[in-house]
Order: structure tokens, then C-alpha cells, then sequence
């Protein structure tokens, strides 16, 4: 890499600090609005709050981490990882038919909302 | 005896081998924290009501700005390696002590975080939201930790392989930063998850 190429990666760097600081202040912003698309789950909340934070670890992987520009077997080693990862986090998601948290098996409580903490 | 491809790259994987094994390290520890976060999801869904009624009230504001010094850290991490890059050993040092500052602002934070909820009766062992949110938050720390000693060693005695060999010290820098972008990358998703949602 050339000392050009260095400079345009360092103002690249300072973009890329200024964007992560702004959708932080975002996502604080975004945790105090209603989105009431489901409010017993708080899944419009969850949805932009997941969504900004996933704009925010893209951008830190591919500047910071230079995902943007890696070798075939980097992107091979992380491929295998989502998806090692994805089952890991799908099984616990897909349990939840059965009935963890329960009291009464036969009847589910109710989803009561909690408070914002 | 000579460790091979330190500063030369391997004709097979293109890299040196530094890099390949923090990815394959990286890679791990994706799936130490994604284990986590899949018990987090398990844990919420499964709770009637959550966070659970009569627990601790989270400091947004500290967490906030703990988010704000840890981007900042890892901005510092890649502006280092980029001075070595351009030759710029001042610049490195300077950029690298910044990141060792801000690391330990992280800690401090944290530090008075967990003394008032602790200080309140607010353990681990209070409800099933503050047992995982020590248990991440706490491995968090424990990744901190173990950053500020590498870049520690980096930018005092081991800087001394700048003189001797700067291609080999300039992939050292690569690789603890690659590792410390992930400790933030990792503080990114944890900060709305356990704080904001």
C-alpha cells in the first residue's frame, strides 16, 4: 500500500468515526420513540435499534477491519462462522415454541410490558 | 528456530500467517459471544416480562458515552497502524497511547457502573437480566483487559522491533488492532441489546 493510498484510508477513517457517532447518538434517539408496531414485544424498538447497530458493525468491519478488500480464505473462515453462528442463534429462537419460561404448560401467560430500563 | 511468513506472505493464502490466525481467533470468539447473545434472546423470549420487574435501572448516559470513547479507542487502533504505514513512528506512539487512554476511561466507567449496582444489592444472582448482563458486559471487560495489556506491551517494549524489523512490528499492530475492533464491534451490538431495548 502506498503512502497516497494510506492518506485516502485515513480520511476514509475519519468519515467512517464521525458516521459511527452520529448513529450512536441515533439509537439512543431511536430507543425513546414509540414505534408501536407490536408493543408487547417491542419489536419495532428492537428491529431499529438491531438494525442501526448493524450499520454501525459494517462499517467498523469493512474500514476499520478491511472487509471491504481481504482474502478469499478470510471471507471463507467468516462464512463458515455465520453460519455456525446463525444455527447457534436459530435453535434457541425456534425453541421458544416450547415452553420455556412457563409456569403452567398448558396455558401461557400472558406478555406483560416491562418498564424501560 | 525461524517462524515462517511473518512479514512475507504465504503464496496459498495470500497472508502472513499473524493474520490468518486472528481471523480463525476472531472466528471463535464469535461463536463464544454469539452463544451469549442466543442465551440473552432465550432468556427474554422465554420471560414473561422483561427486564424483570424490580430490576436494576441501566445508566444510558454512562453507556453511552462508554460507546462513544470505545469507537474513539478504535479509531485511535487503526490511525496507529496507519502511521507505521507512512513511516511515522511519533505518530504511532502518540495514537497508541491515546488508545490505552480511552481503554482505560472504558474501564473506569464500567468500574463505577457495576459499584452502584452492586453497592444497591443489584448481583448477578438478583434476576436472570442482570445475570447476563454481567456475564456479557463482564467477558466484555475481561476482552478489554486483555487488549490493554497487548497494546501496552506494543507501545512500550515491544515497540523496540520497530528498529529491528518494522514489516514484522507494522503486522503486529495489524493484528492487535483487527482484535481490538472486534472488542468494539462486540460493545456495539451489546450497548443497544442490553441498555436501549
Amino acid at each position: 500500500m502506498s503512502h497516497d493510498d494510506i492518506q485516502h484510508h485515513v480520511k476514509t477513517y475519519i468519515k467512517v468515526f464521525m458516521a459511527l457517532m452520529f448513529f450512536t447518538l441515533l439509537t439512543v434517539y431511536a430507543s425513546y420513540v414509540d414505534f408501536d408496531l407490536a408493543p408487547e414485544l417491542k419489536a419495532g424498538a428492537i428491529f431499529v435499534g438491531l438494525f442501526i447497530a448493524t450499520v454501525k458493525g459494517t462499517l467498523v468491519a469493512t474500514q476499520f477491519m478491511h472487509l471491504n478488500n481481504e482474502k478469499k480464505i478470510i471471507y471463507w473462515v467468516l462464512g463458515l462462522t455465520i453460519v455456525f453462528f446463525t444455527v447457534c442463534l436459530s435453535i434457541p429462537v425456534l425453541w421458544d415454541s416450547n415452553l420455556v419460561g412457563d409456569t403452567n404448560f398448558e396455558q401461557s401467560p400472558p406478555k406483560i410490558e416491562g418498564g424501560h430500563h | 528456530m525461524q517462524i515462517p511468513y511473518n512479514e512475507e506472505l504465504r503464496p496459498d493464502t495470500g497472508l502472513y500467517n499473524a493474520k490468518l490466525g486472528i481471523w480463525i481467533f476472531l472466528a471463535s470468539e464469535i461463536m463464544l459471544f454469539g452463544g451469549l447473545f442466543s442465551a440473552y434472546i432465550m432468556l427474554r423470549v422465554g420471560a414473561p416480562v422483561w427486564p424483570p420487574l424490580g430490576t436494576a435501572q441501566l445508566n444510558i448516559p454512562m453507556a453511552t458515552f462508554n460507546t462513544v470513547v470505545l469507537i474513539t479507542s478504535s479509531v485511535t487502533m487503526v490511525m496507529a497502524w496507519a502511521s507505521l504505514k507512512m513511516n511515522n513512528f511519533g505518530k504511532f506512539k502518540m495514537y497508541m497511547g491515546l488508545t490505552l487512554l480511552f481503554s482505560a476511561m472504558f474501564l473506569v466507567v464500567k468500574y463505577f457502573e457495576y459499584s452502584a449496582k452492586l453497592s444497591h444489592g443489584f448481583t448477578p444472582a438478583h434476576d436472570t437480566f442482570l445475570a447476563i448482563y454481567y456475564t456479557m458486559t463482564g467477558l466484555h471487560v475481561i476482552h478489554i483487559i486483555g487488549g490493554m495489556i497487548v497494546n501496552g506491551y506494543l507501545w512500550m517494549p515491544g515497540s523496540k522491533m520497530w528498529e529491528s524489523n518494522p514489516v514484522r512490528f507494522t503486522n503486529r499492530i495489524e493484528v492487535a488492532g483487527l482484535y481490538w475492533h472486534f472488542v468494539d464491534l462486540v460493545w456495539i451490538f451489546l450497548f443497544p441489546s442490553l441498555y436501549l431495548l
